[in-house]
């Protein structure tokens, strides 16, 4: 074996340009799998902060087929109770806080937890303990857990912070524990103060309240779709038990790792698998390539091999010699892969494809671990024995043995042996063409994600984030002063347009306010129907300042506020809903909710769709927008300004003028709307990079493999060139002979290859927007682009060819 | 027919220094002659036949072929004159394996503007003169050495060229299915088909009318 690694060593140097495409195809293709997993590794099988993740569910409350919410504490009370599926579950409310005593006011996401909801997760503190059931009950102790970054940054990471106070909405928590490196759930938690709450005694519109999580642990042996069809039954019997809040509700029960990614629809692990299937095609034409080059070389070779077996190696001794030979190469294609996998890997995380904002430590980073080491090792392995088997058994085969000894140094690998070269770079073609049609399709998608009409303007707008406490903003006329005294305020800096708020800003990763409502004089013909929109509470100059455009009416102005006629303005696919085919101004709607009565609403405004809802952005939403000023609510207020230019250099301007009317009042995610609009389409833009990038390295080395084959061809075919000229084939036919044969292997794989993609598109279905799994156009362009690509990948061989000199070509024999 | 005066061939080998293969070569072949070269080997046989056949371009002299200066002819022109006049066969036959024997006797007509009526025609006559009407769907790797030349020979006079090289004829064949070839060579000179040949041996060259003795690239 020793003798077989050092001759496979010598092989290698002595061909030093085969060695070096080789080893780049092979880094390539490894790298490129290599890379791809790290991903796969960090966001679906790493070990995550909390116990066994992999039993860990989350509840999602459905909505008309699938638009999620989060849970409510009438859900959690029967799941609880009723459901057999789980060994402990536990309720959490993510909130923020706006934290004082430590220099500057700081808002500060944070989280009410019920003491089993640690529990459940398994969640181990990394300082003093967690909650007991105690501090769960109401009137409990005002304690606090903190997070380990939090515990770090305000503490310095000291240990004696236990027992020390933590001033939260101007209330003061003691400190019980610090919370492992990483956790915060949920969302983005840096500090937790126990659910002290009796859900019993609670009023049942706060039970129905949609603003819970729900974490529970499956009982051993009990599966997802199982714990998922129990809760969909107890859901169905809820609907019946309160009609009025329950009714038109389902649920959905995905694992807790599917929720950390934001990952509601599963796309997330879709497009992970897609691209896994794009890197093993990837994998594959690499190894065809490789396999060509070996199989060239190997009949290049038949003479020595000849004579290794006159000179008694048996079949089986070939075999392992050429099978070391590739299995080095393999190991060092591997070895240069993994390189540049070091160097892809960061790179990837920068493309991050997840929602999700919680375990960004461990879901947003992606590294190379011993995992990813090890299926590294296991595909180069696996890569080398593909492209290493034929040609290895090719290479060692009886056939014509002898003759080749007889033959002395004429050439060898006659028509046989180019039919297993053709067979190579058709299917190298096929898979290209299946790649390409693949990532054609989702990078048209994207595009057409990224050119979806928002609704508005998202250029030189400045957005942020403020939550008024109720200790201080316990009248809401004083919150009403405060918006119109800040946005009086804004609209007078020097460089502002026009500025406004609103109680979620478009298509952010929050929490979003939903309202039911009802259309007077209608009766539903649906028994079931249940009409919801997007709830936003905007201040006049709101809707102007997004740019949206006005269809008909009005936008909300000055004059909308308490004690006047209650107004709203409704996106066109509301009225669509609400009165379709009418003129919706002067008609009305009302909010609907359990236990509480609001009043009638007139449409005074009809605007064009606009996209709110970040986990609906595929579709078109119902909107609609009432005054501030007309509807009491403690939801946070964010701001928007839009800019004469560049909204940033607004920042200090619009920090001051909050300032200017309350010091204390925190405000937070001060940024552009373009970058809160870049998180929006994460996971199309990670599959739409990825699989650009990975179609063009399939393009690449199939072309590359085309070139390499008909160059082989060429040479192979030298003395029958030189005889069609004696015979009198002027340039062109030797041209069109090499062009011919080129284009013969190119058209039947791509042919093979439009049925390949056909079948394999079929699984990018869900992924795609708009756009048909079998497009004509894609399947199309990319036929023309394999075409073409082929064309040029079989030119330089031919025109070589066609200057062939038939005196050396003849003599070559 | 032919007349070469003062050809040269050479190499270069580096240093400005020239490796000679062919010096000052003066030959006359009439129509209807039936020429053999002969010589040791490297005495330049085969690259003289290449000259003749207007393959090599790079030699120097004057070579007049119907009494068309050739050496003031540009490759292309060459190329359609060898296309119309000369017929080549080949020490290996250089059958093309993936044909079939029709097919390679197809091959040339292929190359000159034949129609399609006009080759079947053509391919079927040599089909029936050379007596391998029953051979024409095989593959050269089913026929014998000799049965492989016939059909070179057949595929070097199908065009009807005036001249014929072949370059050791029957070097690859033995004895009696060389002479087969030598018969057939003979007959088609009697035909009138002017004839080149180079061979290593004297019973060969004796079915030939003269002999040009090659050596070191100088006629002897």
């Amino acid at each position: 074996m020793l003798n077989d690694i050092r001759f496979a060593f010598r092989l290698l140097f002595k061909s030093p340009g085969f060695t070096l495409v080789a080893i780049a195809a092979l880094a390539l293709s490894v790298g490129a799998n290599t890379a791809i997993f790290s991903a796969v590794n960090s966001l679906l099988l790493r070990p995550l902060p909390v116990e066994d993740i992999d039993r860990l569910v989350y509840s999602i409350a459905l909505r008309e087929g699938f638009d999620p919410f989060g849970s409510s504490l009438i859900e959690y009370a029967a799941y609880r109770d009723r459901s057999h599926s789980f060994v402990s579950s536990g309720v959490a409310a993510q909130r923020s806080f706006n934290l004082t005593g430590h220099d500057d006011p700081e808002r500060v996401r944070g989280a009410t937890v019920m003491a089993t909801y640690l529990t459940t997760l398994g969640v181990k503190p990394a300082l003093g303990r967690t909650f007991t059931a105690d501090e769960n009950l109401p009137g409990g102790p005002a304690v606090t857990l903190i997070g380990y970054e939090f515990w770090q940054r305000h503490y310095g990471g000291r240990v004696g912070v236990l027992g020390e106070p933590l001033n939260l909405e101007g209330r003061s928590y003691n400190i019980v524990g610090v919370m492992p490196r990483g956790f915060d759930l949920p969302g983005a938690a840096e500090v937790w103060l126990p659910f002290q709450a009796n859900i019993d005694s609670l009023p049942l519109v706060e039970q129905a309240a949609s603003n819970y999580e729900i974490a529970a642990r499956l009982k051993p042996g009990v599966a997802l779709k199982q714990a998922d069809a129990e809760l969909k039954a107890i859901a169905r019997q809820l609907e019946g038990e309160y009609p009025e809040f329950r009714h038109g509700w389902s649920v959905k029960v995905i694992s807790l790792r599917q929720q950390l990614l934001g990952d509601l629809e599963g796309r997330v692990h879709k497009a992970l698998f897609a691209l896994m299937g794009g890197v093993g095609f990837l994998l594959l034409i690499c190894c065809a390539n490789v396999a060509n080059l070996q199989l060239a070389r190997g009949f290049g070779r038949e003479r020595e091999l000849a004579l290794r077996r006159a000179l008694g190696a048996s079949r089986g001794r070939l075999v392992r010699q050429l099978f070391t030979e590739s299995m080095l190469l393999a190991v060092l294609g591997g070895i240069s892969g993994l390189l540049l996998a070091y160097w892809l890997v960061p790179a990837l995380a920068m493309l991050n494809p997840i929602q999700g904002i919680s375990f960004a430590a461990f879901l947003r980073h992606f590294e190379i671990d011993g995992r990813v080491l090890s299926f590294a090792l296991v595909v180069s392995l696996v890569t080398g024995v593909i492209f290493g088997l034929l040609p290895a058994l090719k290479g060692a085969g009886t056939h014509e043995l002898m003759l080749r000894i007889k033959q002395g140094d004429q050439r060898s690998g006659g028509a046989a042996s180019r039919q297993w070269l053709n067979s190579l770079i058709v299917a190298e073609i096929a898979i290209a063409m299946t790649l390409l049609v693949s990532g054609g399709l989702i990078v048209q998608s994207f595009q057409r994600l990224q050119h979806v009409d928002l609704g508005f303007n998202p250029e030189n707008l400045l957005t942020l984030k403020m939550i008024l406490p109720e200790s201080k903003y316990s009248e809401y006329r004083q919150r009403v002063a405060f918006n119109d005294q800040m946005l009086d305020r804004i609209k007078n800096l020097s460089g502002v347009v026009s500025a406004g708020t609103t109680t979620n800003i478009p298509l952010e990763r929050e929490i979003t306010y939903d309202a039911r409502f009802e259309v007077e004089g209608r009766v539903p013909s649906n028994p079931n129907e249940v009409l919801i929109t997007s709830h936003r509470i905007v201040s006049p100059d709101y809707l102007k300042t997004l740019d949206a455009t006005l269809m008909s009416g009005r936008f909300i102005d000055g004059n909308d506020r308490a004690g006047n006629l209650p107004v709203v303005v409704i996106s066109e696919e509301l009225a669509r809903q609400a009165w379709p085919g009418q003129n919706p101004l002067g008609k009305r709607l009302k909010r609907v909710r359990a236990g509480q009565t609001f009043p009638s609403m007139t449409v005074v405004g009809v605007v064009k769709n606009v996209k709110e809802d970040l986990f609906n952005y595929r579709i078109n939403r119902p909107v609609w927008y009432v005054p501030y000023a007309q509807v009491e609510n403690s939801f946070p207020v964010n701001l928007i300004v839009r800019a004469k230019g560049n909204p940033t250099f607004l920042t200090t301007a619009v920090r001051e003028a909050i300032r200017a009317i309350d010091p204390d009042q925190p405000v937070s995610d001060v940024m552009t709307m373009n970058t809160n609009l870049s998180d929006v389409l994460v996971t199309e833009r990670f599959s739409a990079v990825l699989m650009a990038a990975l179609a063009a390295s399939g393009l690449l080395l199939a072309s590359i493999g085309l070139y390499g084959v008909m160059a082989y061809s060429v040479s192979q075919r030298t003395s029958e060139i030189g005889v069609r000229v004696a015979l009198g084939a002027q340039p062109r036919h030797v041209f069109q002979l090499i062009m011919g044969h080129g284009m013969k292997l190119t058209l039947l794989g791509v042919t093979i290859g439009l049925l390949a993609a056909w079948s394999a598109t079929r699984l990018l279905v869900s992924l795609l927007f708009e756009l048909s799994a079998c497009d004509a156009t894609t399947f199309s362009a990319i036929t023309l682009l394999l075409g073409f690509v082929g064309l040029v990948a079989c030119y330089l061989p031919a025109r070589s060819a066609m200057h062939l000199d038939p005196v050396e070509a003849l003599r070559y024999e | 027919m032919i007349r070469l005066h003062n050809v040269e061939r050479s190499y270069p080998l580096g240093r400005g220094q020239l490796f000679y293969v062919l010096r000052d070569i003066d030959l006359d072949i009439s129509q209807g002659d039936f020429v053999s070269v002969m010589g040791p080997s490297g005495a330049g046989k085969s690259t003289l036949l290449h000259i003749l056949g207007m393959h090599d371009h790079g030699w120097t002299g004057e070579y007049f072929f119907d009494e068309t200066a050739t050496h003031h002819l540009k490759a292309k022109e060459r190329a359609s004159l060898r296309n119309e006049k000369i017929g080549f066969v080949f020490q290996q036959y250089h059958l093309l394996d993936d044909l079939t024997v029709y097919e390679n006797l197809d091959i040339p007509l292929s190359y000159r503007h034949y129609s399609k009526s006009e080759r079947t025609a053509l391919v079927g006559d040599a089909l029936d003169r050379f007596q391998i009407v029953g051979k024409k769907d095989l593959y050269p790797r089913q026929l014998s050495g000799g049965q492989q030349q016939l059909v070179g020979v057949a595929r070097a006079i199908i065009a009807q060229p005036k001249l014929l090289l072949a370059d050791e004829p029957t070097g690859n064949l033995h004895s009696s299915q060389g002479e087969e070839i030598m018969k057939l060579f003979r007959k088609l000179n009697e035909e009138g088909m002017t004839i080149v040949q180079v061979t290593h041996s004297e019973k060969n060259a004796s079915y030939g009318k003269r002999i040009v003795q090659l050596r070191d690239g100088w006629i002897v």
